[in-house]
């Protein structure tokens, strides 16, 4: 399978790169990026190909791309890849706005091509063994869950996640959206309830976005959960953040850290330090894995664009809420 | 300073080693069964009185360890007979009967202290002190813990009834309001999500309060009966502007025990996980009481704070009740 990855703009391209590279049966043809630096500086530490236009990758005759654009440039990317018949996998948030969401659905189911979003969690060893463990009901039933995943501003990496335009919103669109599609995923429930506390209390007079949101989410099924989606790690951090869950059910707790799995290193040569060095096994090769498999066979994809519509559409109804200060409703047909 | 303890629990136990080492006189201690009242009494040679009158007659502060419901109507009765008072937390189980107190202590001229003891915890002082120096800057999202084992059955069990104890919220979660409270400032949106409102029967309860403060900067507090007996987590996560300040019960135990079973088909011992500490922060609170007392200089904790406290876990019930955020302003 030919596959290309258009745009670096997400943090998470870099990463992508490695994963294809390691995915059985890839040729990775290369990546097309309209900033020429970026795109230069990628192509050498990468050692790939640098296509300085969109339409020039999928001229390569591709068959599937990993869409990184800013959060709302990826309708654009997402239209032209399906016009040509490629598939494609889609960071997340899917877009910056619900119409945008949509008009890239009904490319993808026009054009027949698979679309799968980008939310790697799923994949993670330590979230799938409590979602194993839910299912074989050791916690009786799910009452309430404690949601984690704050982390550092992530903008000294890309400028654009703190761009109102490009990105949409600040941490509440970053963040909300992991956590929301795990709780989902775990529920089998869908949110019917949103409350947030939004604001900018950490980089006030540097960026116009949210940098923190304390999020209450409520499900069809009565369980209730918060989402701390904050930029509130400093960027002194050992690591970029967390993703941590505390589960309460009928026959006690559970908490999980999926980032757990990481050596404590002290060194000139690292980038903090200390430095937390992962050694888990990284959930994107799962993801990417099953992505590829899901295109070349043509089956439904194990996380759907509307599992990507779910959750965007609960990182936007936390602006509602904050903008009301009360919960807002989310109704479906 | 002579003292008298009212209720003979586990808070009237940890408050009599307090006056005690604080240097006070403890003179007496009086308890609804008597029986408990005497055990204490015997432990710290002072007497076991039959009732409030008696040991009243007696001291200069009284000292109430004793349900919360007790604690507006034993109040009023030490300030008429001009006793100070120190209370257990929460303050009262409504603010009309906290503002009552509040004032009926005035009146008379004795001072009232409510034993928010979590500001005297080490970890709890030394971060508002890195807080108050400027290390974090504007505070914007704190984040804290309380999570335990339902209380038990037994001479503890008017902590389930919600008219004598407030239930988990006004009685467990009310320490961080609190202290969340007096690092950040007046709160003006209480949002609440429980257990307990979603199946009013359980014997557990666990709760996901949001707080958003006039400053800006915002709260979630965890709180829970909701664990085995023996576990009992607390934490706290305190990001400013400037800075980070990090920590949880578990990650800074300075002693954990590996004990095997000293027999057959014996389990290994389960106690409650209190981290090693000099000193008792219950002594610790103690001896403030008694130096602010003796010296007459102000009270760490007022009594407007601990009705602020109050109201802000009664805005949460609101919330509940509501399914609204709440201002704590507008709770009655």
């Amino acid at each position: 399978m030919r596959v290309g990855i258009m745009s670096f703009a997400h943090v998470h391209a870099e990463g992508f790169v490695g994963n294809l590279r390691a995915a059985p049966g890839v040729e990775l043809v290369g990546f097309s990026d309209d900033d020429a630096e970026r795109g230069a500086r990628f192509a050498e530490a990468f050692g790939l190909r640098h296509l300085a236009r969109h339409e020039d990758l999928i001229a390569e005759g591709v068959d599937a791309v990993v869409v990184c654009a800013e959060n709302a440039r990826r309708r654009e990317l997402v239209e032209m890849a399906a016009a040509a018949g490629v598939h494609v996998l889609c960071e997340k948030p899917i877009e910056a706005t619900l119409a945008d969401a949509e008009a890239m659905r009904d490319a993808c189911e026009a054009a027949g091509v698979t679309f799968m979003t980008a939310f790697p969690m799923r994949f993670d060893a330590s979230v799938r063994a409590v979602k194993a463990a839910l299912e074989r009901g050791e916690l009786g039933a799910l009452v309430a869950v404690n949601g984690i995943n704050h982390s550092e501003i992530p903008k000294a990496h890309r400028a654009w996640f703190a761009d109102r335009e490009l990105a949409g919103g600040g941490a509440v669109m970053d963040h909300t959206v992991h956590l929301t599609d795990l709780l989902r995923w775990m529920t089998g429930s869908e949110v019917v309830e949103v409350y947030a506390e939004v604001g900018n209390p950490f980089y006030p007079g540097e960026v116009d976005v949210d940098t923190a949101g304390l999020v209450t989410l409520t499900f069809a099924n009565g369980v209730f959960a918060a989402v701390d989606c904050s930029w509130s790690r400093p960027t002194s951090y050992p690591r970029w953040g967390h993703l941590k869950m505390e589960l309460i059910g009928e026959r006690g707790g559970l908490s999980v850290d999926a980032f757990s799995q990481a050596l404590t290193g002290f060194a000139r040569s690292l980038p903090r330090n200390p430095t937390w060095i992962g050694w888990g096994a990284d959930p994107n090769q799962a993801m990417i894995e099953a992505f590829l498999a899901a295109a070349a066979e043509g089956r439904e994809p194990p996380v759907t664009w509307n599992d990507g519509y779910e959750a965007l559409r609960v990182a936007l109804a936390c602006y509602d809420s904050a903008a009301a200060g009360q919960p807002v409703r989310l109704t479906r047909d | 300073m002579r003292v008298g303890i009212v209720g003979a629990g586990s808070m009237g136990r940890a408050h009599a080693a307090g006056w005690r080492a604080a240097g006070a006189e403890l003179v007496g201690v009086t308890s609804k069964t008597g029986i408990s009242a005497k055990a204490l009494a015997e432990a710290h040679g002072a007497t076991a009185f039959a009732d409030l009158d008696g040991l009243m007659a007696e001291v200069d502060v009284v000292d109430l360890c004793v349900p919360s419901d007790l604690h507006h109507p034993m109040t009023l009765r030490a300030a008429a007979a001009g006793k100070h008072v120190v209370c257990e937390k929460p303050i009262a189980l409504s603010l009309a009967h906290a503002e009552e107190m509040i004032d009926a202590c005035e009146r008379a001229g004795v001072r009232l202290f409510v034993a928010h003891v979590l500001r005297f915890f080490p970890q709890y002082r030394t971060a508002a002190e890195a807080v108050r120096a400027g290390h974090l800057g504007n505070l914007g999202v704190m984040r804290f813990k309380r999570v335990s084992a339902p209380p038990r059955a037994g001479q503890a069990s008017w902590f389930a009834d919600e008219s004598r104890s407030g239930g988990m919220i006004c009685d467990l979660m009310v320490h961080d309001f609190d202290y969340a409270a007096m690092l950040a400032g007046p709160v003006r949106r209480v949002f609440a999500r429980s257990l307990r409102a979603a199946h009013p029967d359980s014997p557990r309860d666990y709760a996901l309060v949001t707080l958003g403060f006039e400053s800006g900067a915002m709260a979630l507090v965890e709180g829970g009966w909701a664990y085995p007996a023996g576990v009992f987590r607390t934490g706290f996560d305190l990001a400013g502007s400037d800075g980070l300040i990090e920590w949880d019960s578990e990650s800074s135990e300075s002693i954990r025990r590996y004990l095997l079973p000293t027999g057959p088909g014996e389990a290994a011992e389960v106690g409650l996980p209190l981290t090693v500490m000099a000193e008792d922060p219950y002594t610790t609170e103690i001896k403030h009481v008694h130096d602010a007392l003796v010296h007459d200089r102000p009270f760490a904790v007022t009594p407007q704070e601990a009705a602020t406290a109050l109201r802000i876990g009664l805005a949460a019930r609101a919330s509940l009740r509501s399914g609204r955020s709440v201002d704590p302003a507008e709770v009655a």
